[in-house]
């Protein structure tokens, strides 16, 4: 694998060299035409960015002949000074010294001197004649030995690599397939070519995953400007820090999330951080501080949101909650801090004005989860009063694959997503307990739920649940306890088949309008395996719950 | 589309017979057609899963050639069957294409095409249109040699909110979640 400065290196590369050659061209209509202000403006463009490009690299040189070349091109384009006499062979001097600055990059030579040119650049600036020597008058052979090059790198458009991913999807559906038949068959001239199949399915999956990949900081990049602007806007002061830019992360991932990155942010400086002055009267630096950082965990990638504003006042969603109706008074005592802050995320409970103003959060929280969940990954928050706020996104880091658990309900294949899977118990009924009509387990110190998921999808479509009775539960029961929004559920399946990695199909029209299920996979058996939503399956539960 | 062809088969006028290709098939003890453009395959039925929240005529969905289609029982849906008359081992699956998607309807029998004149279909009288559907997917009704076959609109019939009847979003929606105050 590429070193990651090798791999930026490249891209410096790539587009230098496409700045270069836009350079030439515009240089050239330039000389036939010296007022043609739309090359002008792009010639000051690209010099720009190149300026730029090179010294985020350390190319200085580069960087101080750009510089100077667009404060000339701006000096033209202002009408200060115009593209003519002397100023014409030493900008085009200064065009192919860029050209073969990149060339010696690209090469890992010594890049050339460009003393004299930045002399006569600034000499130009200055509105003093340049030095004239021999660079800028032996054009013609120059040109006989000039060399034309295609960038090593191709822009593609991110639809190409979803319709890949697609067929890559498809062909590893088709792989299990033929494996499992290879098996049944018996030969070994096709067991023998199916595990090739395999490998090189495998390796073709990854590699497509793999272009797919971006830095994480293409998105963080952005944040720097966002929250000057809402700082500004919100009378607020505010230092940002960002980490692990270099985390990578599939393109279309980074791009759901950007509203909620947005909206997150946002949230934080606006309701989080206090005004400097109420900052100082709590004995805090009137700066507050946010911070935005990825790191990878296991296979997930968590991108933090962290404010060291007033924090959330878990007491007032507390009171909210009840207010509300999500949750009787009774309950509402006993839930830990973790369990009322995820009553933020619930949909509507933001709507209300006040608890925006009393939590200070809460605008559009629940949009925020539903991009989440729509990925499959979580949403986590944690707040200290008077200390701050984090926010954490749980993401997969790519799309294409995810690590299933498969179980039989009813003579039926399920799936459900392992990043909503806690654990997997098998309980005997003397570990369950009934009450309020609802099966109790206790399991590691936790007081969780337990409901057959028979009844949760058989069940009759209006009412409540039927009340839990022990005597329907005989012998051991395997259990799977899911986990939304910090609320954990367990499940009465059948049997546990295995854990395995699934590409999961989108439901199809007209049954995409059942939402507890995310989609359907096939097995290598060629059978339909229906892919259960772990939030849709939970609020179905807290929908009929006795 | 059909209207016209209707006012033309009234008028009588035409000589030169247009005829309509159907893929006719059994429901019931009726015989039934759906123009044959709307029609992509018919297979021999393949595995079908069962899926829980779904009206008892969706049978599941099964794996025709890499696409998840859902598989329906037009005989459940309509009433039409006959006492003991559970589908039997072999039965066949038509595909057939809705606006955007396919779906797969169960028969008994291997359906068959079968070319009819315009004119041979009739427009169906109001009463025979099921009161509980608002839109009419009964076509026509086709009289060939003796045989009366029921010519379906699909693209009518078809309507999401028709094959599902609407039942299941309700119960799991984010909205129904939210316990009465």
């Amino acid at each position: 694998m590429k070193s990651r400065e090798q791999e930026y290196r490249e891209i410096f590369m790539a587009e230098a060299l496409e700045y270069y050659d836009a350079m030439s061209r515009h240089i050239s209509e330039l000389e036939k035409n010296p007022a043609d202000a739309p090359a002008l403006n792009e010639l000051f463009r690209l010099m720009h960015n190149l300026k730029a490009n090179a010294r985020a690299m350390g190319y200085a040189d580069i960087g101080e002949v750009a510089h100077r070349m667009e404060t000339i091109f701006g000096l033209i384009r202002d009408k200060e000074k115009t593209f003519s006499g002397s100023m014409v062979p030493v900008l085009f001097t200064g065009v192919d010294k860029i050209g073969e600055m990149i060339r010696a990059v690209g090469e890992s030579r010594e890049l050339p001197s460009v003393a004299t040119l930045v002399n006569n650049l600034d000499l130009l600036v200055k509105g003093e004649e340049p030095v004239l020597g021999e660079e800028e008058e032996v054009d013609a052979d120059e040109d006989a030995n000039r060399k034309l090059e295609l960038s090593d790198l191709v822009y593609i458009q991110i639809k190409k690599l979803d319709h890949l991913l697609n067929l890559v999807g498809e062909l590893i559906i088709d792989r299990d397939r033929i494996l499992t038949l290879s098996q049944e068959i018996g030969s070994p001239a096709l067991q023998t070519a199916a595990t090739h199949l395999f490998r090189i399915a495998d390796e073709l999956q990854y590699s497509v995953m793999d272009a797919r990949l971006v830095n994480v900081g293409s998105l963080f990049n952005k944040f720097p400007r966002v929250v000057r602007d809402v700082a500004t806007a919100e009378q607020k002061d505010v230092e940002l820090t960002i980490s692990g830019e270099d985390i990578q992360i599939d393109r279309n991932i980074l791009q759901i999330i950007t509203d909620a990155l947005l909206h997150l942010v946002r949230n934080a400086i606006g309701h989080g951080i206090e005004t400097p002055e109420d900052r100082v009267k709590a004995g805090k630096p009137a700066q507050g501080k946010l911070a935005l950082s990825a790191q990878t965990e296991r296979d997930d990638v968590l991108i933090q949101v962290t404010d060291d504003g007033k924090g959330i006042d878990v007491e007032s969603v507390r009171r909210k909650a009840v207010e509300r109706g999500l949750v009787s008074a009774e309950a509402a005592g006993l839930l830990d801090p973790g369990a009322v802050r995820a009553f933020l995320f619930e949909p509507g409970f933001s709507m209300a004005k006040e608890v925006t103003e009393i939590s200070g959060r809460g605008v559009g929280l629940d949009v925020v989860k539903l991009a989440i969940d729509s990925l499959g990954g979580q949403l986590r928050v944690e707040s200290v009063l008077g200390q701050g706020t984090t926010f954490t996104l749980v993401l997969p880091t790519s799309i294409a694959v995810k690590g299933a658990l498969l179980f039989e309900l009813e003579e039926s294949s399920y799936a459900i997503p392992l990043m909503h899977t806690d654990l997997v118990v098998a309980l005997w009924p003397d570990d369950l307990h009934v009450v309020g009509g609802m099966l109790l387990a206790h399991v590691f110190g936790d007081n969780i739920p337990v409901v057959p998921l028979r009844a949760l999808l058989h069940g009759s479509e209006d009412g409540p649940l039927p009340a839990a009775n022990k005597e329907d539960i005989t012998g051991r029961q395997n259990i799977i306890i899911v986990n939304y929004n910090n609320r954990r559920l367990g499940l009465i399946v059948d049997r546990f088949l295995r854990q395995q990695d699934i590409v999961i199909k989108p439901m199809s029209k007209p049954l995409d309008m059942i939402d507890l299920f995310g989609g359907v996979t096939l097995l290598g058996n060629g059978q339909v395996c229906l892919v259960l939503d772990v939030p849709a399956l939970t609020r179905l539960f807290l929908a009929k719950r006795p | 589309m059909a209207e016209n062809e209707l006012t033309g088969s009234e008028k009588k006028a035409v000589k030169q017979e247009v005829l309509i290709q159907l893929i006719v098939f059994r429901l019931g003890s009726e015989e039934y057609g759906i123009r044959i453009e709307q029609v992509k395959e018919v297979t021999v039925t393949p595995e079908v899963a069962r899926m829980p929240k779904t009206p008892a005529f969706v049978k599941g969905i099964a794996n025709l050639r890499g696409d998840i289609i859902a598989v329906i029982d037009l005989e459940e849906r309509f009433g039409l069957r006959r006492a003991g008359g559970a589908l039997p081992e072999l039965s066949f699956t038509m595909a057939v294409e809705a606006n955007d998607y396919t779906i797969g309807i169960i028969v008994r029998e291997v359906p068959q095409p079968l070319s009819v004149p315009v004119s041979a279909i009739d427009k169906a009288p109001e009463f025979i249109q099921d009161m509980n559907i608002h839109d009419k997917y009964i076509e026509g009704i086709a009289r060939v040699e003796g045989r009366i076959i029921i010519v379906l609109d699909m693209l009518k019939l078809l309507t999401p909110t028709e094959i599902m009847q609407l039942q299941p979003k309700a119960a799991s929606s984010p909205r129904a979640a939210r316990r009465k105050a």
